[in-house]
């Protein structure tokens, strides 16, 4: 087994992207089968890698259960009195990550299916396309913050070109609200980064380090330093270590998202073409997510322990108000937007939990809403592609005009919605269980959180139901007569290739979860015994 | 303890459910061209003799339970695994017993429907996920089937999707169903919580954490385990809630009427051994974990339903909505026997309403076919389910008036009927539980003697409108109404006789000698029997039966009809109480203005304070902009322009020529003379 194989995952990519620089841009078609060959080539990849797992690395604090691991110096630079700058080219991958770089493969390949009808400047939405995927694959895997910021904000660069240049007609807008708000956390970030570099010591030669499995032991941090946890220094009136976590996860939750800091969400998704609302759906949310877990919780556990309170409530309140402002849309891709604001607040619920089976239902609700919303956002692009036009009132009866296309949705719609055989039941259920737990293991949260959380599912059935009801059933009535009738033709053989494979596997994680949860579990137990201890 | 060898009973409970998914697959496969239903047809008479081969074997025996691991979250385990016990059984056979013939009618009523292949799949669908519920041996397996027999029932009571009634009554059934399932879901959350399995025989079984001491009165206190009896009280409250949706209690029970939009053949399905049934199914099944006040709040809600349901279905005039509330109120019947503890009756409850409620409805269905057929035949513009369109039907359909009779004497709780049998039971044991339980308690039983009573009532009223009254719309004209075609008879009469008496026991007037109560009893409580009860309330019960059937005869019969149709009374019954309008007014309207209002927080507020701030900095950067423009650079441009407008003043000095430059010197030197002059003056 080739010992490189997470870095060939990382950057195979980006030689892709060198590669699409050689092509003459005469030639347009070579892109999109060249992005293909890569999404496939990384597709196999990382199945192998999933393969290869062994569910008992447990990862988290000790690199030794890392699998895959690449570590080696990258920059090492004498700073005179500051001391030794480390920075280390270290990735590796746990439970926590390894679904993510198999979720990221797949819905990348979804996003280049996607795609492949894109006529404006074929070469550098390709090429912005395959570092977009470089750089989430690198999120996912870094190990050292540095590296993990680095390619943090080169995710960036080319979604902002993506929605700004190929987006819809308020594109501009959108690309810039997205990206101030997101630069907004990470910008803050950098500072928590550079004030963790200054109280972290590598134990092994003496050096501050950005290493985050460093900075996860309380023992390597400098007595007297900023956040070391016995010094309990206090920085605007404030303990600094709950500050530094505060930061963190608000960059993190900007990304999740989290009401109220959501708004940037609708409008990126409403004007990103379709494969880049399938990306940020698909895997960008999960980012979030997946930053809280690896940086927020593992980094200052003391912190997230004492704000799990929040956390849950955070959660609660994105669960039920997603839900209600997705009943009251009437444009579809902005239904389905405020929904993702809903499902992931689940996951905000599970992690506040900090119970096994809160986390894992959790993570695992992040890989079931991964692809069931890119199908979601593939289903909007479909029928957008055709007559464009999304909003709900205009459509009626399309079951008649378009019964596989109407299959697809209503299988995605009741998947969505948690009904149990789709994975999505599998992840809301045991973030509800989990949470109601918690206040029997620790009382970290009180049951009615997980009640009120149950309620999004009920809303869930609202809104959903009440769209395939509106769009779907009846008599079929458009709102640009016999037109519409006629472009809208029913799901071609190119989209129903790329529904089928996504439904399946929401079909095949809800009745066999073990699939993803073996996998998880070991991580998700060994963070939560270093939050909670036990 | 569970097993882990698959045995014959076990391999055949499991095929019984598997069969009906297979057919599913393959039919959603074959698409158009499965539209015969032959795969859905021999999947569920395979079903029938595999359930009834595991019957066999299991019934009387001791449980069998086989597991399987599932999955691991966090360091619990979850199974998949089958528990059959002689609840499971009973339901397993029942299950396909009515599927059967439900099937088989299906292939004369549905003839001809151009979505026919899709009516196979969902049917098929909707008998796995029943049957799977009946045989799950864990509370989440359970669940997950009871979530997908309402999305089943969806999809058929949905079947004819361009109307847009019925769409709008799937999407309530799935709604409602939903707040059920919150509470099902919780009830699971609670239970795992605090005993860390939902095994079904680890929670319940005789040696169970929730072992219950027989009786009703005594409250269920955990063995082991950490629950509290305040979330004990939730917890069964929880289940009841799940209950309340799936099996239609007031005030949840409003999707059920609006179910009727589907095919005639799916609401006998629903009405009889599916769906409904599985939330008395679940009551039963979880039952040690009812403390006292649960049970009360069954019992009362039970009869609360059975009595509004009863009034509720005085007035209608569709026939199939009148059986609809005629499925609520006596699923209220099953659900105080459940509350008195008797859940072995109940269950016994479920068996018989299953045969007859499902023989009225495919009776209702083979009217409503003739009546359709006449209507396109003639052009008449009629609602071929109206009862006041039919009348006199009797000659025209003699053998549906006989099924249909029959079925209608079992409802009413006629002797020598299966009806009889368990609904005189229930009642006689309502009465030795209120002997019980304080003279409050009274209350209980004398409101369902009513309601047997109005029971009786509207379901005479129903066959002298259909069977004996004049005929109305079909009086004028030659019209023919013709009797059902074979495919839908022979059901009907094998229901016919399984409302009868004999298949339950060889005594036709006393319940005590029936084998299935038996087969249930060695796990059920039994209350301190009062003899006298057991002759007066079945002979006083048929006694009020033949006086209501008198009366619907001169009422609607004979013509003398004394009542006004305007009166509050009436119009609550016929209005079913104006619950639609009520939770439309305060729960749907409410919630979308809600959501409106959200969205518009959302925009003007969230987004607004977001969008405010990108303004507040573009005014920022603007002001900085002027001053850097016009402060900071205009000081320098300031003095860049006193150089230059120095430079280009003192340019024109600069002429070049020799006289003028003599003649500044000389001035020049003049100024400094004159200086010094006066200086020194």
């Amino acid at each position: 087994m080739n010992p490189h194989l997470l870095t060939i995952l990382i950057f195979l990519p980006l030689a892709a992207a060198t590669s699409m620089l050689l092509v003459p841009s005469a030639k347009k078609a070579a892109y999109k089968y060249m992005a293909l060959t890569t999404g496939l080539l990384q597709l196999v990849l990382s199945g192998a890698m999933y393969h290869l797992f062994h569910p008992k690395g447990a990862g988290i604090t000790d690199e030794r259960l890392y699998q895959f691991v690449d570590h080696v110096p990258w920059i090492r630079l004498d700073m005179g009195s500051l001391g030794r700058l480390e920075i280390d080219y270290f990735i590796g991958v746990d439970g926590l990550s390894m679904p993510f770089l198999f979720l990221t493969s797949l819905v990348m390949l979804i996003a280049i299916g996607a795609s492949w009808h894109v006529q404006k400047r074929v070469k550098g939405y390709f090429i912005l396309l395959m570092v977009l995927d470089m750089a989430v694959m690198g999120v996912f895997s870094a190990l050292d913050f540095f590296l993990f910021y680095i390619f943090y904000e080169l995710m960036l660069l080319p979604l902002y070109f993506l929605i700004g240049i190929w987006g819809g007609a308020r594109r501009e807008y959108a690309a810039i609200k997205f990206f101030l708000y997101t630069l907004f956390g990470s910008v803050f970030m950098l500072l928590i980064i550079v004030g963790l570099y200054f109280s972290v010591i590598n134990p092994e030669t003496g050096a501050h380090t950005f290493n985050m499995l460093h900075m996860m032991d309380a023992a390597n941090y400098v007595p007297d330093s900023l956040f070391s946890a016995i010094a309990q220094r206090e920085l605007f009136g404030m303990p600094a270590r709950l500050l530094g976590f505060i930061v963190l996860f608000i960059a993190f939750a900007i990304k999740v998202p989290i009401v109220p800091l959501h708004t940037w969400l609708p409008d990126a998704h409403v004007e990103a073409p379709t494969p880049v609302s399938i990306i940020l759906a698909g895997i960008l949310l999960k980012i979030g997510g997946y930053g809280i877990l690896r940086v927020c919780l593992s980094i200052f556990p003391d912190a997230a322990l004492q704000s799990a309170w929040w956390l849950g409530l955070i959660g609660v309140v994105s669960i039920t108000y997603g839900a209600l402002v997705a009943l009251a849309q009437r444009d579809l891709k902005r239904m389905i937007a405020y929904s993702s604001v809903s499902h992931m607040g689940f996951v905000l619920l599970g992690i506040a939990s900090l119970t096994a089976a809160g986390t894992a239902g959790a993570v695992f609700q992040m890989i079931s809403h991964g692809f069931l919303s890119a199908a979601l956002f593939f289903l909007v692009g479909m029928l957008y592609d055709r007559v464009h036009d999304r909003d709900i009132y205009h459509f009626r009866g399309l079951a008649s005009l378009m019964p596989r296309f109407t299959v697809f949705v209503a299988i995605a719609f009741f998947a969505s919605l948690g009904l149990p055989g789709f994975s999505a039941f599998i992840g809301e259920a045991f973030v509800i269980i989990g949470a109601f737990n918690a206040e029997s293991i620790h009382g970290l949260l009180p049951r009615w959180m997980a009640i009120s959380g149950s309620v999004g599912i009920l809303l869930s059935a609202a809104y959903f139901l009440w769209t395939l009801q509106r769009m779907f059933f009846g008599q079929p009535r458009l709102k640009g007569g016999v037109e519409w009738a006629a472009a809208l033709s029913d799901a071609s053989p190119r989209e129903t290739l790329i529904m089928v494979p996504m439904l399946a596997l929401a079909f095949l994680l809800g009745i066999y979860p073990a699939l993803a949860l073996d996998n998880i579990n070991a991580s998700v137990l060994a963070l939560v015994e270093l939050v909670t201890g036990n | 303890m569970p097993a882990y060898t698959l045995t014959y009973p076990l391999l055949a409970a499991l095929s019984a459910v598997l069969l009906p998914f297979a057919a599913f697959l393959l039919t959603a496969v074959l698409g158009k061209k499965a539209k015969h239903g032959t795969i859905s047809i021999v999947a569920i008479s395979l079903s029938l003799l595999a359930a009834g081969y595991a019957f066999t074997q299991v019934w009387g025996n001791t449980p069998i339970h086989i597991q399987w691991h599932w999955f691991t979250i966090g360091r619990h385990a979850f199974h998949v695994g089958l528990l059959l016990d002689n609840m499971a059984v009973l339901m397993l056979v029942l299950v396909c017993l009515i599927a059967l013939p439900v099937h088989c009618y299906s292939i004369a009523y549905m003839r001809g429907d151009p979505g026919i292949h899709r009516y196979w799949a969902y049917l098929s669908l909707f008998c796995f996920a029943m049957l799977g519920l009946v045989v799950a041996d864990n509370l989440l397996l359970m669940y997950i089937c009871w979530e997908l027999v309402g999305f089943a029932s969806y999809l058929l009571i949905g079947f004819w999707y361009t109307r847009d009634a019925a769409v709008q009554a799937n999407k309530k059934a799935f709604i409602v169903n939903r707040i059920g399932d919150i509470g099902f879901l919780l009830g699971i959350a609670i239970l795992h919580s605090s005993f860390g399995t939902l095994d079904i025989q680890a929670l319940f079984g005789p040696q169970g954490l929730l072992t219950a001491p027989m009786g009703a009165d005594t409250p269920a206190i955990a063995a082991e385990g950490t629950i509290t009896s305040g979330w004990l009280t939730v917890a069964g409250l929880a289940f009841f809630l799940g209950t309340m949706a799936k099996s239609a209690q007031f005030p949840l029970h409003v999707w059920l009427p609006d179910a009727m939009e589907g095919p005639t053949s799916v609401s006998s399905l629903i009405h009889a051994a599916t769906m409904v049934a599985a939330g008395v199914f679940l009551l039963a099944r979880v039952f040690p974990i009812f403390d006292d006040t649960t049970l009360l709040v069954i019992t009362t809600t039970g009869t609360v339903t059975a009595f509004a349901a009863a009034y509720f279905a005085l007035a209608q005039y569709d026939i199939k909505k009148i059986l609809a509330f005629s499925t609520i109120s006596q699923l209220g019947f099953m659900m105080v026997g459940i509350g008195i503890g008797m859940y072995h009756v109940a269950l016994f409850h479920l068996v018989t309403h299953a045969f007859f409620k499902c023989l009225l409805f495919l009776s209702a269905g083979a009217i409503i076919h003739g009546m359709q057929h006449a209507k396109e035949k003639h052009q008449l513009d009629i609602d071929p389910q109206d009862i006041r369109h039919m009348g006199g039907l009797r000659r025209h359909m003699p053998l549906t008036f006989t099924t249909m009779l029959i079925a209608s004497l079992a409802l009413a709780g006629f002797p020598f009927t299966a009806g009889y049998l368990s609904k005189d039971a229930l009642l006689v044991h309502a009465f030795e539980w209120a002997a019980l339980h304080g003279e409050a308690a009274i209350a209980i039983p004398l409101v369902l003697v009513i309601v047997s009573i109005l029971t009786s009532f509207y379901i005479f009223r129903l066959l002298a409108k259909v069977f004996f009254a004049r005929p109305s719309v079909l009086a004028n004209n030659d019209i023919h109404i013709h009797e059902a075609s074979r495919w839908m008879l022979a059901p009907m009469a094998f229901l016919a006789f399984c409302s009868l008496f004999p298949i339950f026991t060889f005594h036709p007037l006393n319940d005590g000698q029936v084998w299935l109560l038996h087969g249930l009893v060695a796990e059920a409580p039994t209350l301190p029997p009062l003899r006298p009860l057991h002759i007066l309330v079945p002979a006083l019960a048929t006694a009020a039966t033949l006086v209501m059937a008198t009366l619907a005869w001169r009422w609607y019969v004979n013509g003398h009809y004394p009542i006004r149709t305007k009166g509050v009374l009436y119009r609550l019954s016929e209005r079913q109480g104006y619950l639609n309008e009520l939770y439309d007014a305060i729960i749907v309207r409410p919630l979308l203005k809600l959501s409106l209002l959200l969205l518009w927080i959302d925009h003007h507020v969230v987004d607004g304070a977001i969008n405010g701030m990108a303004t507040a900095g573009r005014s920022l950067a603007g002001i900085a902009a002027w001053i850097d423009y016009h402060l900071v650079d205009g000081l320098i441009r300031l003095v860049g322009n006193l150089a230059w407008g120095a430079g280009h003043v003192l340019r024109r000095s600069q002429t070049g020529r020799v006289q003028q430059y003599v003649a500044l010197v000389f001035f020049i030197v003049l100024v400094i003379l004159l200086y010094h002059i006066f200086a020194q003056a």
